[in-house]
């Protein structure tokens, strides 16, 4: 009995749970405005992230390559690289960021993107002397890490290229990690409901963008430059995910003396209430009688499944590391049962992580936690009879597990592509909770019916 | 001038030389837009790569084969969710992505050994299967590796697999268009006449250039089934690998798309003196014209009449309905290439709509001769269009429907301007009769929606 956290003893993968870093590191730069992230190497490489981000969030993102061909594999891609900026610049004249982004191919060759940014400066400089167009290195190689330390690895040089001291702003940096529009709606109207302050990163709520009677509304983030730059005047810095932009709020407080502050991510009633408690504690702003109603909201929703329809069943997890490990959290407030949790890259660290040393001490039944994973050790389990589930938690690429195994499934996570509308809706905070109880419910209540097992049930509730 | 400089490429003026619009009179002798070129960095063009074009659009489709991508996981997970042409197999193609997981230490210290234990870990993994595509990537191909060596040894090991390597990393070639002709060249080289197929028809074709996208293969089935004939392969929709192997033996190579596999129509011609055959399998006089021309090659234009016949009779008033009623819309064109000169005669022949601009990915200058022979006067052709292209094209033309991909259909959704997935279809099969058919439908559903003219209403100025 208990959590065992192991290894996928495979060197393949036979179904990945997530994308390589540079499309971690494309994801964050389309959350920055006025922003198109320049992917270095073949043409690949970005034009599949854009169709990845299209397929989950249903609306077009602006991402460049420098198209890299034969002769720049052979002789290096810095003139491609120089010719994508000048283009870039020339054609978008509102553009103020560009993240450099490597890939496999650049960095096998060796590219050198830091000098080429140097001499792309001066030459920006002397066409344009009017303009600050920043140039952000993103070193992504796609054979180290995932699509989630890309994120990571694109926030923080984001940060360290254009976060600039001057004047304390008393606002509060939020580094949410990769979260979904709902999501962030969620957590500004907390800072709302506190009279906080705070500069949200990345602010992707804009990525839900309405079609307009003007035809004027197009997709794109919502974090400026000057949200950027003023971090580094910020009292402080909270981030609600270990490994999707907690670097970044360290490397302000390293540089320029902002305080860090990590907090288990807000997933489920507890880890919100600390998360509410901890911003309370760095502002001094009161956690007001609203937000304990709304959490009492959620409690009252939440009381009605927990015990009824969700205690002991089996569940599996699988996505971001955070996002994972936040919703076993919650299964466990409400009397779910994560058996397997599926932690999809190569990262050394899971195993120190303290959410998961809480869980190898509280944890009273078999439960596995499966580092550097692939959905293949999810499907084999399964097909091997050597797990039993009636749940899976995970994102759109494992639908055919759930399909063929005739096992009822929640989407969550990234991508959601197999169903409408999933990133509208917020899974932090208690709202969040509470559209997971609920979503749950209501899947497992069709799962009933439509396999006539026990559908007679709900003739009454 | 035909070749027009757009406002938006000023700052490219290369660009010129790629966007033509047809004047009163004009041949492609006097002007052709340069295809087939460098893409310009930064110009946010629409091109995937080479191992795309390998992988995802030819190799991917086969219902019974591992297709193991030798590089780190991300171009396995970008392959993998991205096509709608299912099989008769439960899908096994739809289902799976296979990576070999290069690190960092294999770049630096060659990954052959990891390339054969992915492989053996794979086939263990799913012991059904024995066929097996591998792909190198822009890593794996910079590093040097062998994988024909590694593939050589595991046939070796294991003589109930088969291995077919594709050596076709990203940055080869200017776009997908490099890894068909990759694709193409080294499966009739190194796999066709390895397997004798069973022959049960006097009549024996392969289909070439289709890739069952919804259901076409399934439709033209249907159709080579009705006049006796037997498909001895698919290229590759609903295939198998051995089937491919067996394409040496077939009296004639019928071609839809020229483009992603003419090159192993003429190698089947070149080396087995296999006729080739051009059909446009879309819209219902091409299919009916294409037909007729198989018909005669295997004298069996009885069977063929008959056919058309049946099929005209069964879908004629629907397309006539959608007809009526779709008559003089403008359409716009923006795919990978073929489906350009596919398309734009058959809509303006079957439905009276007009084609009023055309972009193309990967198109080459034979691509481009036939889409503006067959193209009308006034239309915009357009070579690895961009996206600020895009936009101005369409205040040039103001199309009211655009056949594309996904992705630019949600950015021009912004326009109030609806789109149909012009690679994956919406809801299709568009091959065929009642192929064309379905795609009048989702033109008309798509044209007619109320949502354009409510999201067009100005709520704060209008009295409704």
């Amino acid at each position: 009995m208990g959590c065992s956290v192991i290894q996928k003893e495979r060197s393949g993968i036979i179904n990945p749970i997530f994308n390589c870093q540079p499309a971690g590191a494309q994801y964050a730069g389309i959350g920055v405005k006025d922003c198109i992230p320049l992917v270095h190497g073949g043409q690949g490489c970005s034009m599949f992230v854009r169709l990845l981000f299209a397929q989950h969030f249903k609306e077009n993102f602006d991402i460049a390559s420098s198209s890299l061909h034969e002769e720049a594999a052979v002789f290096g891609g810095i003139k491609r690289l120089d010719l994508g900026i000048a283009t870039m610049v020339e054609r978008y004249p509102d553009l103020r960021v560009i993240p450099i982004i490597t890939t496999c191919s650049t960095e096998t060759i060796g590219d050198d993107i830091e000098g080429a940014i140097r001499k792309a400066q001066r030459t920006l400089k002397a066409k344009y002397p009017d303009r600050v167009v920043h140039l952000v290195p993103v070193h992504t190689p796609s054979y180290t890490g995932s699509a989630v330390s890309g994120y990571n690895v694109a926030i923080q040089s984001l940060i360290t290229t254009i976060a600039k001291k001057t004047e304390p702003n008393g606002k509060l940096n939020v580094f949410t990690g990769w979260v979904n529009p709902g999501d962030i709606t969620e957590l500004k109207h907390y800072l709302s409901e506190m009279g906080v302050d705070s500069t949200v990163l990345l602010d992707i709520e804009s990525f839900d963008s309405p079609m307009m009677p003007n035809k004027d509304s197009f997709t794109s983030g919502n974090t400026t430059v000057e949200d950027i730059e003023s971090t580094a005047n910020a009292t402080a810095s909270i981030a609600l995910s270990r490994y999707e932009g907690y670097s970044a709020a360290q490397v302000l407080e390293k540089k320029f003396d902002v305080p860090a502050v990590i907090t288990p991510t807000p997933i489920g009633i507890r880890n919100t209430d600390i998360m509410l408690q901890q911003i309370q504690q760095i502002t001094g702003k009161q956690i007001p009688e609203s937000l304990v109603r709304e959490r009492g909201i959620a409690l009252d929703a939440l009381a009605d499944l927990a015990h009824m329809f969700f205690a002991d069943k089996k569940v599996a997890i699988y996505g971001n590391p955070d996002l994972v490990i936040a919703l076993a959290e919650f299964c466990r407030e409400v009397e779910l049962k994560p058996v397997l949790l599926l932690l999809g890259d190569e990262n050394g660290g899971y195993a120190k992580d303290p959410r998961i040393l809480q869980l190898q001490e509280s944890v009273d039944y078999d439960m596995e936690i499966v580092c550097n994973a692939d959905l293949w050790e999810l499907e084999s389990r399964i097909k091997e009879k050597k797990i039993d589930l009636d749940l899976i938690l995970g994102h759109s690429k494992g639908r055919y597990i759930a399909i063929d195994a005739n096992i009822p499934m929640v989407r969550v996570g990234f991508p959601t592509f197999d169903r409408a509308g999933i990133y509208r809706n917020p899974v932090m905070g208690y709202k969040g909770a509470m559209w997971l109880g609920e979503t749950i419910a209501n899947t497992l209540f069709a799962h009933m019916e439509f396999n006539k097992d026990r559908e007679w049930l709900l003739n009454t509730w | 001038m035909p070749m027009k400089l757009l406002d938006c490429d000023a700052g490219i003026p290369e660009r010129e030389q790629h966007v033509y619009i047809k004047e009163a009179g004009e041949d492609t002798t006097k002007f052709l837009p340069i295809s087939n070129s460098a893409t310009i960095p930064g110009s946010l063009s629409e091109r995937g790569c080479a191992f795309c074009g390998a992988k995802l659009v030819i190799g991917g489709v086969l219902k019974d084969t591992i297709q193991m991508i030798h590089g780190p996981f991300g171009c396995s997970y970008d392959t993998w969710h991205t096509k709608r042409y299912p099989s008769d197999n439960d899908n096994f193609q739809l289902k799976y992505a296979w990576s070999t997981n290069v690190k960092e230490k294999n770049v630096v210290f060659g990954a052959e050994k990891l390339l054969k234990k992915s492989i053996l870990e794979a086939f263990d993994a799913m012991p059904t299967i024995k066929r097996m595509f591998v792909y190198t990537t822009c890593s794996t191909a910079l590093i040097g590796d062998d994988p024909k060596a590694v593939a050589k040894a595991v046939m070796a090991e294991r003589p109930d697999v088969d291995i077919f390597v594709v050596e076709c990393p990203g940055f080869a070639g200017v776009s997908q268009s490099k890894g068909h002709h990759v694709l193409n060249m080294g499966w009739i080289h190194e796999k066709v006449g390895q397997v004798e197929p069973e022959i049960t028809s006097e009549y024996t074709i392969n289909f070439i250039g289709d890739y069952n996208i919804q259901g076409d293969t399934d439709v033209l089935q249907r159709y080579w089934h009705k006049l006796g004939i037997q498909v001895l392969a698919h290229f590759t929709g609903n295939a198998t690998y051995d089937e491919l192997r067996g394409m040496h033996r077939a009296q004639l190579n019928v071609v839809n798309c020229a483009r992603s596999a003419g090159y192993i129509a003429n190698e089947l011609q070149k080396q087995y003196g296999i006729p080739r055959l051009d059909i446009d399998s879309w819209g219902f006089s091409y299919m009916a014209s294409g037909l007729r021309k198989v018909g005669d090659f295997f004298g069996i234009q009885d069977k063929v009449e008959a056919l058309i016949a049946e099929e005209e009779a069964k879908w004629k008033p629907q397309m006539e309905w959608y007809k009526e009623r779709l008559q003089g819309k403008k359409m716009a064109i923006w795919t990978g290439g073929p489906r350009l000169w596919h398309w734009t005669r058959a809509v303006e022949d079957d439905l009276g709509v007009q084609v009023v601009a055309m972009a193309s990915k990967f198109g080459h200058q034979e691509d481009f001769e036939k889409v503006i022979a067959r193209g009308r006067e006034g239309t915009v052709y357009i070579d690895d269009g961009n996206e600020l292209e895009f936009f101005e094209v369409i205040d040039m033309v103001k199309p009211d429907v655009i056949f594309t991909g996904p992705r630019v259909g949600e950015l021009v959704k912004k326009l109030h301007i609806p789109y149909v997935n012009g690679h994956a279809y919406h809801n299709g099969p568009y091959m065929g009769f009642e192929g064309f058919v379905n795609l009048a439908r989702d033109m008309y559903n798509a044209v007619n929606s109320p949502l354009w003219a409510l999201a067009g209403q100005n709520i704060q100025g209008e009295v409704l």
